[in-house]
């Protein structure tokens, strides 16, 4: 499956060579976390920003994920993809190579924030924390790219994959667990957020934070992988345009 | 045969966007002429297994478009008419992609080679962003033709070109067939396919009214004009011709005077 490097490759050099979006992308995420994390007056407790650098985290591996079903569409609408579905190299490999590509980039962005957060005196548990939400974070930012990534082969041009971005993205924050512990929700928000993967991710990097190592969060979320890859795998195969 | 179609049929919903249309397609130039929405590139999305036929079968190289999608996909170059190449890397960097997805053996010398073929070689490590209209589909054909194939399909290859890039073009692509490729090709240029195509084939709404070679055909027609027919009579007259079918795609446009920035 040499072909996934390849592709991610692509993708890589487009992304380096475009110093704005580097640049962009790469600072956002860190204004949230100084905006939200120290701004808020929140009441449940006495740091806040211990609180919501996991949920910060996974935001941002979240919206990355998104965002990123865009670079299929744009290879859809400049006629990149049409050429790609002709080549004789096994077409989930162009998902691979995207999925590889948004979770890498979504990682990059990560870092900026866990440095920042160590920066600002965020308390983690041990030098094993680190590795670990890494982990974690992979599998979520996997998870949703390739969601974001086969809708973006199934619908036909860039505004709909917007709307459906923007439909998806913040309802998914903000009925998790990112801004608030599940008791100082009422109780219609409790019953989605517990629902909500974005949450599961979120609780799982919260755990780890202060040493625990939440099994069932992992194995939800690679469950949830595994069909979807699963589902998207056989999309790519029988794509026609 | 390279190509060889069999009532080949394509309904997109009840529109019947290819009719039963039959071609067998050897080692020469092949012109597929039409109005926008005759079903030129419906044809060819079948041909490149990238559409499915609704009735009907395609052969390429002897290999079913549809049960042996994998090894069509091995012997056959589709070069779509959006000038997809991407802008932020370099000429070399964009063919080397193809290269290695095609799995193509001594990669480096080969990319060279094709570079040089196509005059792009003094220019192989700028940025594609640099390039003009017909450096950008020459460096397109470098792509489509790094692994050799049997069979080219170019959509539109000289769609938005200048006199002397469209002359070069045609250079390459007539000196493909002399090394064995057979080609396939859409176009709106008669004065183009008259020149160049070995046949053509004149297709309007989804069927084909005409094939032979351009000469054979505009003597055909030879008698009811007064001038010397050229293949623009010849198509006006087997094409009901009421001007565009369905509207005109804004979209696209826009997204192809874009991409020239």
């Amino acid at each position: 499956m040499r072909e996934i490097l390849y592709y991610f490759e692509r993708d890589l050099k487009r992304w380096t060579r475009s110093r704005k979006s580097v640049f962009s992308s790469l600072a956002m995420p860190a204004a949230w976390l100084v905006f939200v994390g120290l701004a808020l007056p929140i009441r449940f407790t006495d740091n806040y920003l211990d609180f919501i650098t996991p949920g910060i985290l996974v935001m941002t591996m979240l919206f990355a994920s998104l965002q990123g079903g865009t670079l299929l569409i744009f290879d859809k609408i400049l006629g990149f993809l049409n050429k790609f579905l002709a080549l004789p190299a096994p077409r989930e490999s162009i998902l691979f190579g995207k999925i590889l590509f948004i979770a890498f980039r979504g990682l990059l962005q990560s870092t900026v924030i866990l440095a920042m957060a160590i920066l600002l005196g965020v308390k983690m548990h041990s030098f094993m924390t680190v590795p670990l939400t890494y982990l974690v974070l992979f599998i979520f930012g996997v998870l949703f790219s390739a969601i974001a990534t086969t809708v973006a082969l199934l619908v036909d041009d860039y505004d709909s994959y917007s709307a459906m971005n923007s439909m998806a993205s913040m309802p998914l924050f903000f009925t998790s667990s990112a801004l608030m512990p599940y008791e100082m929700m009422p109780q219609w928000l409790r019953v989605i957020a517990s629902l909500n993967p974005v949450s599961y991710a979120i609780d799982t990097v919260r755990a780890l934070f202060s040493g625990n190592f939440l099994l069932d969060g992992m194995v939800e979320l690679t469950a949830m992988v595994v069909v979807v890859l699963m589902v998207s795998v056989y999309v790519f195969r029988k794509a026609t345009v | 045969m390279s190509i060889k179609t069999i009532g080949l049929t394509r309904y997109f919903d009840k529109l019947c966007a290819v009719d039963n249309v039959n071609l067998e397609v050897g080692n020469e130039i092949f012109g597929l002429l039409g109005l926008n929405g005759a079903g030129k590139t419906t044809t060819v999305l079948m041909l490149t297994t990238l559409l499915k036929p609704c009735t009907g079968e395609a052969y390429i190289c002897d290999f079913d478009v549809v049960r042996e999608a994998g090894e069509v996909r091995k012997v056959i170059s589709y070069v779509p008419q959006d000038m997809a190449v991407d802008i932020k890397l370099t000429g070399r960097e964009n063919v080397m992609l193809y290269a290695r997805l095609y799995g193509v053996a001594d990669r480096n010398r080969r990319v060279d080679e094709i570079l040089g073929l196509m005059g792009l070689a003094e220019r192989a490590n700028d940025r594609v962003n640099s390039y003009s209209g017909g450096m950008r589909r020459r460096l397109e054909l470098a792509q489509a033709l790094v692994h050799e194939p049997q069979v080219l399909f170019l959509d539109e290859p000289t769609l938005g070109l200048d006199v002397a890039a469209r002359r070069k073009m045609w250079e390459y692509i007539s000196s493909l067939k002399k090394n064995g490729v057979s080609i396939f090709i859409t176009t709106h240029y008669m004065d183009e396919a008259d020149k160049f195509c070995d046949r053509v084939a004149i297709m309007d709404r989804g069927r084909i009214v005409a094939m032979d070679s351009p000469s054979k055909l505009k003597n055909n027609i030879h008698s009811l004009s007064a001038k010397e027919p050229s293949l623009d009579d010849v198509f006006m007259q087997k094409v009901s011709a009421e001007g565009e079918q369905g509207g005109f795609d804004d979209y696209k446009f826009r997204t192809l005077l874009r991409r020239r920035k």
